[in-house]
């Protein structure tokens, strides 16, 4: 077993996308969004879980978690093209 | 009762009653019982049905001698967002053509909507863009699942087994926010585009209005172009072959 997984938006065909300047566009058009969507997605997911399992501290974990979600695709983004 | 466009009054006029029975069927409780259609969901069957029109009065005057200037507009769209996923994803992008260019077409129409008197764009309301993020996110992910199989899921795990627990919740949110950056950016620039035109509509009626309309298009062009482009990158991710 490898013990590495490929990532959907690792380095792979990525190449393909890095000339495009429409696509490298669009990409950085989502990063003034993605944090505070990351979280509130976060957040989301995380109040669905405590209404489901009777919990009163998911959302939290939801919030953190949509934290550095947000900040992971940021980051992610930004090391496409400046590899 | 809610402010009515005409389109919504005959709409309710003939389906008030068998709406109103399905969402009761449904446990759902509409906020007016005697208009359950809002304009938003008349604005969608009304570009639903225009498009449809229009794609049955291209098949039904498809010719390759003599194409008329309906199949080239229609042609042009297409082939425009061939070689655009084409040059996405790869040369086994053909499949994907038909659902990006009806998305693209449903959101440019409901986009320009708004510049038509008597009619407003549906796509100035959040669950209209958000209905198109998840119609997108669906597929990209059914895409995925149907060229990987189950190993698809491995998408999610990260760059190493031993994050894979700490991975999987945070790719579920990160996909999950971009259906809500795909919403809120849609949404945001149209309502913005919506409101700017009327604004200065009402502050200087004759003549300078016109500059935001033509402001509105081009705004409207760009958030379909923008929106169908991520809605590619996004398939890309989920399609993609390994290396």
């Amino acid at each position: 077993m490898p013990d590495t997984l490929p990532n959907d938006r690792g380095d792979r065909d990525e190449d393909r996308n890095k000339d495009n300047f429409w696509v490298q566009a669009a990409r950085y058009s989502e990063l003034a969004v993605i944090l505070p969507a990351a979280l509130v997605a976060g957040w989301l997911l995380g109040a669905a879980l405590d209404r489901w399992l009777h919990t009163t501290w998911l959302y939290l974990a939801g919030i953190f978690l949509g934290i550095i979600a947000g900040f992971v695709e940021l980051i992610r983004t930004v090391m496409r093209d400046t590899k | 009762m809610p402010e009515q466009l005409w389109f919504t009054k005959i709409l309710n006029h003939l389906f008030a009653g068998p709406v109103a029975a399905l969402l009761a069927a449904l446990h759902v409780a509409p906020k007016y019982p005697g208009a359950p259609i809002p304009n938003s969901l008349a604005m969608e069957i009304l570009v639903f049905l225009f498009l449809l029109a229009m794609f049955l009065a291209v098949r039904a005057t498809l010719s390759v001698d003599r194409p008329n200037g309906l199949q080239h507009t229609f042609e042009a769209v297409e082939n425009f967002v061939q070689s655009q996923s084409n040059e996405i994803i790869g040369h086994h992008s053909e499949g994907y053509t038909a659902f990006l260019t009806a998305l693209g077409l449903f959101i440019l129409c409901c986009n320009l909507l708004g510049i038509v008197p008597s009619f407003e764009s549906p796509t100035a309301l959040p669950v209209v863009p958000l209905g198109c993020a998840i119609a997108a996110f669906v597929y990209y992910h059914v895409q995925g699942f149907k060229h990987a199989g189950i190993g698809y899921v491995k998408h999610f795990a990260g760059p190493m087994w031993a994050l894979a627990p700490l991975m999987f919740p945070i790719e579920i949110i990160s996909h999950i926010a971009r259906v809500l950056s795909l919403t809120i950016r849609l949404f945001a620039n149209m309502y913005a585009g919506d409101l700017v035109t009327l604004v200065f509509f009402s502050l200087v009626p004759i003549g300078f209005p016109v500059v935001f309309m033509g402001l509105h298009i081009f705004v409207s062009l760009l958030q379909t172009y923008i929106f169908v482009l991520l809605a590619t990158v996004y398939l890309q991710g989920a399609v993609a072959d390994e290396h």
